[in-house]
């Protein structure tokens, strides 16, 4: 009788590459609702688009390796950085615009660098950089969201994709680009005199956020990752913001409310800085990990070229998650604090 | 020194030891000014001058100077050749030379340079030294030009504009449109770009010496099978 | 109720334990034929007493410990030896081993023997001796000689022995149905541990889990000091460290033993098996296994005669070979799979696991390490899984090291938590092995410099000795010589009287006037330098010897020769001093007056002579004298340069001119002073 000689463990857990990443897409669901509903169908095309070009680039990529296509395209990898960064570019963006920036993501940042697991930067958010670096123009016009301007259709929605040439869509500026150009008003005063951005953080913006925060809290229940990046992150912000507030001042960065509820917060500390490959390890590496791209958000958000920050933020400390895990190592099971023998 | 082979020093400097993409010298100018062809050509040219009359002077003098000052002594004619080409290029092709600014004094700093009078020149006759500078220039400068081809086709659609600055008001129409209604790549004329696409060349570069290497061994003689085995000391690999 | 502490990690797998533990325990009977392998435990094999063909009592003890963690081995049944033999063992490398067969009669026939009515009364040693010689190894399934961990000394101070109750793998229910069944002697066997190890207390820790085996165990603890600590279910929790943590909030040093922090750590199975062997007298000779997995349709507890095959147990519990494509020994998480059914029962085994396909499927292949987290999450070690996966992967094992790759317990929790499905702990262990073997031949090559440097710096020494030496001979000669020449080479050459004396030595030579004495010095002299070479290479082999060097043999032919040499000079003396005393003996006056004494009365008298001119005179004569010689001397080296002579001479003689013209130029200096004054 011949018996099947495996090592040990012979049980494995229900969790799988591909579920993670499963999890993670079912996760931005209610998020990509929000923006749908909020600023049209743009990030719906965006993301389909993005999903197609991702897992073209992808099987290219596979067989150029040399690699059995089933089994990495299977592991949903690509598809989720199509879906972040379809998320994270401007609705109704040009067919090219998106292909320019999968094509960074899957191949200059994921296979050059050999494949899922061996990347040292976020990829979705190496695709964001190189598009916003390249073509500020594109990657700085946001719709207007519902309420403010008319809303495109599904139809109007393909058109801005595939044949940008004949689309005009209604944009404006972010909330975030209205606090970067502002100099001379009161914080009060500037919200005030534009009421299309509501109360908090911007029309859209605060509820899309919510609906991100709701899609982390679930992954983060689903056990998908732990809370410190995260929590690290939105606390740092959140801290920093409160430090330079100035009361309101014109001279104010901005409420915490504000920042924690604006641009890509929510999003990338649930999405972003959670990618495993690219961040700190331990769980003491990622609470520093994650409050530096809390510290960094709010000072490239105030003092930086550029209005919002967590691509660069996350960019940066993904250089830094090494160096972070060599200082981080946690104390092993029976040996003493490790901080008498660094000495 | 033995026989110097001409042959042998063009191979070393167009591909076996391409001072950008294998030595991987002078990356400063390289990664910096390629953002067009006519800088790219520009600094090629200026380069390879300086290669050339530093590498001459080094080999005129070289029985002349003591090793203790070798190094100051190929520095200064270095910069003297460096501050000639400045000169003359501010006479000739005054809006490069503003474009190229302060890339064209850093020639002066360019490891190639200096690499080649330390290890080439001041240890070889006058002709092959000259013939070294000339060839390493060419490699160093097909490079650049190559760089700046790619980066300004990536980032503008175009090639070779603006090639008045270097060769005169005639050369002011020989830009060709490739990609009519180009959207600006900024990222290629940006420095990430000159990382991105000299990384490039080189997998390329690589590619190429690998299926070179693969066919040479294909040809190689197959050991016939029980032969006589050599008894050889060391590891086998 | 005592607080318990938590430890780090862990995992939950699905337990499965309800399939096992619905039936009470079964004797599995006596099989046909038992195979009892020498080595069952950590330590050396034990050594047989047996032999082929002899008849053997249940009980009878078949191999002695060789050494102090080793154990002894008893026949679990009556029966003829038939065999001691290799045979295939359950080892997860799958290789055969010693082992001793037996095969039964079927009358399980008792050897004499008898327990303590009262272990209390006998002294610690002599309870250890027992517990010893009844083949007690860990029975939890490292199988460490348990009178061994008992042994502690007393003045390390235990102040908790703990009986592992635990049980935290997946399928096992040994354990389980030992505290339902036989709550009493677990009692009983920790107290008698107690006595040996005297603790401030006595605990036994049990996963809630076990409702009904904790309930046993309190109604056999009432009014015994015994404490049973109840724990949430958390795999690992049964291991050591772990459990040490959970009962004491103490983490055992990395790399030092639980008695460190105070702690004895024993199995509840060891426990019950300390009290048979103490109050029953009864050695190791069975054991409680469980059978469990959906290949067989009869899964239940047995108890089990060590060195019945895998095969025979399965049988006994409906084993479905369609249903089953392999089998584990020990648990779902850090049991391994047996090449064989044949293997036989050891004294660890605490499970037959024979899981369907469908229940335990193979590993899908491995994906690429996201650093999703999850297995640092679940390490009970503290350690960063993927990090050491990442080093074990590229080899940098220094790395790995420094990340405590050491303190790995192999327990399997992070290759149960990995989405990407990678074998890591089969990573750790090729890492460790790679590691201890690096630091073995580290430890080899770091001996043998130390060995050349050694002999190096004896070299060198004995070198600038001889050096020493041979400069202070040159120098002594050189005085010598300056000695000679300014004594008598006033008007002979040094080297025209050396070459006279040597003329003159091979003219006596040639006489035979001296010869016979001279052979017999000779020999004489190869006799003592002989026997002094013996002596030093003897005294060098014994220094070898008891280094234990690896040169012995090369330096024992070394004595053997130069002993033969010694003989042979003797030998030769002998026959030349009987020979020597046939001849007659030479006279002294025979030998030639030395010529350098010649040339240096000749020179004396010379000067005698010379004391009697003038300056002027003296100053000429030494002047035409010296002139002449350098005629000579320049005469010569021409001579010798035309008949190609050594480049030695030649320098010599060159450097010889050079000197006298140099004095010639003194000495005109003189003269001409003289004529001055």
């Amino acid at each position: 009788m011949a018996l099947m000689r495996i090592t040990s463990p012979h049980a494995h857990g229900p969790m799988s590459t591909a579920r993670v990443m499963q999890n993670v897409l079912l996760a931005t669901v209610p998020g990509v609702i929000v923006l749908t509903h909020f600023f049209g169908f743009g990030t719906l095309v965006n993301i389909i688009w993005a999903s197609i070009l991702a897992l073209a680039f992808e099987a290219l990529a596979l067989r150029l390796r040399k690699r059995p296509l089933g089994f990495y395209l299977g592991d949903y990898s690509a598809l989720v950085t199509a879906v972040l960064l379809g998320i994270a570019l401007p609705p109704y963006s040009p067919w090219w615009l998106i292909a320019v920036g999968i094509a960074s993501s899957i191949l200059l940042a994921k296979h050059l660098y050999g494949g899922l697991g061996y990347n040292p930067f976020n990829p979705a958010m190496v695709g964001y950089v190189v598009l916003l670096i390249s073509f500020p123009v594109q990657m700085s016009s946001w719709a207007a969201p519902r309420g403010v301007g008319e809303l495109p259709g599904l139809l109007d929605a393909l058109q801005a994709c595939f044949t940008p040439g004949n689309f005009d869509a209604v944009t404006m500026a972010t909330p975030l680009d209205l606090l970067k150009q502002n100099n001379s008003l009161l914080m009060d005063d500037l919200w005030q005199q534009n009421a299309q951005f509501g109360r908090w953080a911007g029309i859209g913006w605060e509820w899309a956020s919510l609906a991100f925060l709701a899609g982390g809290l679930w992954l983060l229940y689903q056990r998908v990752f732990t809370w410190h990046a995260p929590i690290a992150m939105l606390v740092a912000l959140a801290l920093t913001a409160a430090l330079f507030y100035d009361g309101g001042s014109s001279a104010s960065g901005g409420s915490p409310l504000f920042h924690l509820l604006s641009g890509a917060t929510m999003f990338g500390a649930f999405f972003i800085i959670t990618d495993p490959v690219s961040s700190a390890v331990s769980t003491r590496g990622r609470l520093v990990f994650g409050a530096l791209i809390g510290l960094l958000v709010y000072l490239i958000r105030v003092y930086g070229n550029y209005p919002d920050a967590v691509a660069f933020a996350v960019l940066i400390m993904n250089f830094a998650a090494p160096f972070i895990d060599q200082y981080t190592q946690p104390r092993s099971y029976g040996h003493a604090a490790r901080r008498e023998d660094n000495e | 020194m033995a026989e110097v082979s001409y042959r042998e020093l063009s191979l070393n400097g167009l591909w076996k030891n391409n001072p950008a993409i294998v030595q991987l010298l002078g990356l400063c100018p390289l990664l910096a000014v390629t953002g067009s062809v006519v800088n790219a050509i520009g600094l090629a040219l200026a380069t390879c001058l300086v290669l050339v009359t530093s590498n001459t002077a080094v080999s005129l003098i070289r029985n002349i100077v003591s090793d203790a000052v070798r190094l100051p002594v190929f520095v200064m004619i270095i910069a003297s050749a460096v501050t000639c080409i400045e000169l003359l290029m501010q006479a000739f092709a005054y809006e490069l030379y503003q474009i190229l600014g302060i890339f064209l004094p850093l020639i002066t700093t360019n490891c190639v340079i200096l690499g080649r009078a330390e290890a080439f020149a001041c240890k070889n006759g006058l002709l092959p030294s000259i013939y070294d500078g000339l060839i390493m220039g060419a490699g160093f400068g097909v490079i650049l030009i190559l760089l700046g081809g790619l980066r300004e086709l990536a980032g503008t659609g175009a090639l070779f504009a603006d090639m008045q600055l270097l060769f005169g008001p005639g050369a002011a129409d020989w830009k060709i449109v490739i990609v009519d209604n180009y959207q600006a790549f900024l990222l290629a004329i940006l420095p990430p770009g000159a990382f991105i696409f000299t990384g490039l060349i080189i997998a390329v570069k690589n590619i190429i010496d690998a299926r070179i290497q693969a066919r040479l061994d294909s040809l190689k003689e197959r050991p016939v099978k029980g032969s006589k085995r050599v008894r050889v000391t060391g590891t086998i690999s | 109720m005592r607080q318990v502490y938590d430890f780090h990690g862990g995992i939950h797998p699905p337990e499965n334990k309800h399939q096992s533990i619905a039936a009470p325990i079964a004797d599995a009977g006596i099989p046909e034929e038992l195979v009892l392998p020498l080595a069952q435990h950590i330590g050396a094999p034990a050594i047989p007493v047996v032999e082929i063909g002899q008849k053997v009592l249940k009980g009878q003890l078949i191999a002695e410990p060789a050494g102090f963690v080793s154990v002894p081995l008893h026949a679990p049944t009556s029966g003829t030896v038939s065999a001691i033999e290799d045979r295939q063992i359950a080892h997860p490398s799958g290789h055969s081993a010693r082992c001793v067969v037996i095969a039964t009669d079927g009358k399980d026939e008792w050897i004499d023997h008898s327990g303590l009515a009262d272990y209390k009364s006998v002294d610690r040693s002599e309870l250890l001796t027992i517990i010893r010689n009844a083949g007690i190894a860990g029975m939890g399934g490292a199988g460490f000689p348990t009178a061994v961990k008992l042994s502690v000394k007393a003045e390390v101070g235990i102040e908790t022995l703990i009986l592992n109750g635990t049980e935290c793998e997946p399928y096992i229910t040994a354990d389980d149905i030992l505290m339902r069944e036989r709550a009493e002697q677990i009692i009983e066997g920790a107290q008698i541990i107690a006595h040996l190890v005297q603790p401030d207390e006595i605990l036994i820790g049990v996963e809630d889990n076990k409702p009904e085996g904790i309930a046993a165990l309190q109604t056999a603890a009432e009014g015994t000091g015994v404490e049973i600590v109840v724990f949430p279910t958390k795999y690992p929790s049964g291991g050591e460290k772990q459990l040490i943590e959970i009962l004491t909030g103490k983490q055992v040093p990395s790399g030092g033993l639980p008695s460190a922090v105070g702690v004895v750590c024993q199995n509840i199975g060891s426990a019950v098996a300390v009290r048979d062997a103490v109050i029953d007298g009864r050695p190791l000779i069975s054991r409680i296994t469980t059978v469990t997995g959906e290949g067989v349709n009869d899964p239940r507890n047995y108890e089990v005669l060590l060195g019945s095959s895998l095969a025979y147990l399965l049988e006994q519990a409906d084993y479905q070979t369609n249903k089953n494509k392999r089998l584990i020994m020990g648990g779902p998480m850090m049991g391994f799979t047996v090449p064989d059914a044949h293997v036989p029962i050891v004294k660890t085994t605490n499970c037959v696991l024979a899981p369907a396909e469908t229940e335990l499927p193979a590993p899908p292949p491995a994906q690429a390490c996201i650093r999703c987290g999850m297995c640092a999450e679940a390490c009970p070690a503290s350690l960063l899984p993927q990090q050491l996966f990442w080093f074990s992967q590229g080899k940098e094992f220094e790395k790995a090291e420094q990340h405590n790759l050491f303190d790995c317990i192999e327990c399997g929790a992070c290759s149960f938590v990995c989405p990407s499905n990678i074998p890591l702990v089969q990573y750790y262990r090729a890492a460790k092995a790679e590691v201890v073997q690096l630091r073995k031949d580290a430890e080899k090559s770091e001996h043998s410099r130390i060995r050349f440097e050694a002999r190096q710096t004896r070299l060198e020494r004995e070198d600038a000795e001889k050096e020493a030496k041979r400069a202070a001979r040159k120098k002594a000669a050189e005085e010598k010589a300056r000695l000679a020449a300014e004594q008598g080479s006033t008007e002979e050459d040094p080297i025209q009287a050396a070459i006279e004396r040597a003329k003159a030595k091979k003219a006596a030579q040639a006489e035979g006037s001296n010869s016979a004495e001279s052979a017999g010095e000779k020999l004489e002299k190869a006799v003592v330098t002989t026997r002094k070479r013996l002596d030093t290479a003897t005294a060098k082999l014994t220094a070898a010897k008891e280094d234990g060097s690896d040169l012995v043999d090369a330096l024992q032919t070394g004595v053997d020769k130069t002993r033969a040499k010694l003989e042979a000079a003797e030998k030769a003396l002998r026959e030349h001093q009987h020979a020597a005393t046939t001849k007659e003996q030479p006279t002294e006056e025979a030998k030639p007056i030395d010529a350098a004494q010649v040339a240096i009365k000749k020179a004396m008298a010379a000067r005698v002579a010379d004391a009697d001119k003038s300056p002027e005179e003296k100053a000429r004569e030494a002047l035409q004298k010296l002139e002449a010689r350098l005629q000579k001397s320049e005469a010569r080296l021409a001579q010798g340069k035309a008949a190609g002579e050594e480049e030695k001479i030649i320098t010599a003689l060159e450097s010889t001119v050079e000197r006298l013209r140099e004095k010639v130029a003194q000495a005109q200096s003189q003269a001409n002073e003289t004529e001055v004054s």
